[in-house]
């Protein structure tokens, strides 16, 4: 898998091209919408009333998207420009929408059934989009005031705080910051969940760490741990001292969905080659290429009419030493 | 931006103590209906800065005379949300949720560090020198 973290700056990574081809990919899409939706089962929020979510590294609003269908309204925030104008587009569109429709309703409802065509009928109950953005940088701390927001998520962004791109920028200080930051920005009582992808064991422990620290309860919840593709890492935080992270999801269910969203069936791996443990054997220093191998290896190539040195006395003899 | 963004928003630039309320210098707004969102406007009620809310409508104001957008009253009792009556709510919800700040400037209270906001996006980045 690449990762697009070692590369450089997550601003510089997702520019403009790199953003649409995100924004546009139906793999990509359907990835993040699955974990937002998951990521919003974690939070446990209570479902009578719409909350005020922080969405930190929005990208181009995919999650936001979700969180707006579940009638949150939601502040997200990104490092890169470019996705966040994505993210406008996508506002934007949402809300013209809702506007012409609102017109179309009002004025011409009789023609309307006529030339009502799918797409204004998939409109008709369009609204506005809820979500407002922010250009910022999470590692130098969220510029909010206390206990604002009702819940904080945040899908495939925090391993971006494990990697430094200047000589200024030192891991866990901007992990702290932000930490520290999140523990004072959200209400008492408020849960977020932050997915992320950690490279090494190393980083999942060095965030955990961070949360810990700052204060808050909770811990890393895995879902599918078997599946190289499914697995998911899910930073469940709370106030409750007592909190305790679930369980993740695990077994059948996760290859199903797997399959699914890949929309074509995978074979499984050739099991001889299955990792790199089961490594050939190394083969004996000395042994391999003897004078019987070589010779016998010119006949093959003969035999196949490839053009091949005639067998003399040199063949297969050993170089002199050198010293 | 929404005032509902702008209402939990603060600087925070090295050396700033409260940073909060941010003063806004608006150069171009925009103001899109949307439907009542009650429930949202309950909830929300109680975690508004009431004052810092007022006091930004108050320099919005003057830059909206074409939408004709409903006045508020100075001070509401954010602690008591059942006496409030529907008319309130939807001036609070016009204010809130529907009108933008496209271009301007945020304005820290402390610092002056100006933030800029374009297309609806305020630049909340910080220099280095600033973290």
């Amino acid at each position: 898998m690449s990762r697009p973290e070692l590369t450089g700056h997550a601003s510089l990574f997702y520019n403009a091209r790199e953003a649409r081809k995100y924004d546009s990919s139906s793999r990509m899409v359907g990835i993040q919408r699955e974990i937002t939706e998951r990521a919003i089962e974690l939070l446990k929020l209570p479902n009578d009333r719409p909350s005020f979510i922080l969405d930190v590294g929005c990208g181009s609003g995919l999650s936001g998207q979700v969180l707006e269908e579940h009638g949150h309204v939601w502040v997200g925030c990104d490092v890169s420009r470019d996705m966040l104008n994505m993210a406008n587009e996508r506002i934007d569109g949402k809300r013209e929408a809702a506007v012409s429709t609102n017109k179309d309703s009002d004025n011409d409802e009789d023609e309307m059934e006529d030339d009502s065509s799918e797409d204004e009928e998939e409109n008709n109950n369009e609204e506005p989009s809820t979500g407002d953005l922010l250009h910022h940088d999470m590692g130098t701390g969220l510029p909010f005031r206390p206990a604002s927001f009702d819940a904080c998520i945040s899908i495939s962004a925090l391993q971006w705080l494990c990697y430094s791109n200047t000589k200024e920028q030192i891991p866990k200080r901007r992990l702290m910051r932000f930490f520290s930051s999140l523990y004072q920005v959200l209400r008492r009582g408020a849960r977020a969940v932050l997915q992320f992808y950690p490279e090494t064991s190393e980083h999942a422990i060095l965030i955990s760490e961070c949360a810990a620290r700052v204060g808050f309860a909770g811990g890393i919840v895995v879902d599918y741990p078997n599946s190289t593709k499914a697995k998911k890492h899910y930073l469940v935080l709370s106030f409750e001292r007592a909190y305790k992270a679930p369980e993740g999801l695990t077994g059948v269910e996760g290859a199903l969905l797997n399959q699914e969203r890949a929309g074509v069936k995978v074979a499984d791996k050739d099991p001889r080659k299955n990792g790199k443990k089961q490594r050939a054997p190394k083969k004996k220093k000395g042994g391999g290429k003897t004078k019987e191998w070589i010779l016998h290896k010119k006949e093959t190539q003969r035999k196949k009419g490839k053009d091949t040195r005639e067998d003399t006395k040199y063949t297969g003899r050993k170089r002199p030493t050198r010293f | 931006m929404r005032l509902l963004t702008h209402n939990f928003l603060k600087s925070n630039v090295k050396g700033t103590e409260n940073g909060y309320p941010l003063n806004i210098e608006a150069t171009t707004l925009k103001y899109e209906e949307s439907p009542v969102n009650k429930p949202f406007i309950l909830n929300l009620l109680p975690k508004l800065n009431y004052a810092a809310f007022y006091s930004a409508v108050q320099q919005l104001s003057p830059h909206c005379t074409e939408y004709s957008l409903p006045e508020i009253p100075s001070d509401i009792d954010t602690s008591n949300v059942d006496v409030i009556d529907e008319e309130t709510i939807g001036k609070l919800h016009t204010w809130l949720l529907d009108v933008y700040l496209v271009e301007g400037f945020l304005v820290c209270p402390d610092t002056g560090r100006k933030f800029p906001v374009k297309d609806c996006i305020p630049n909340m980045i910080l220099h280095e020198d600033e973290i």
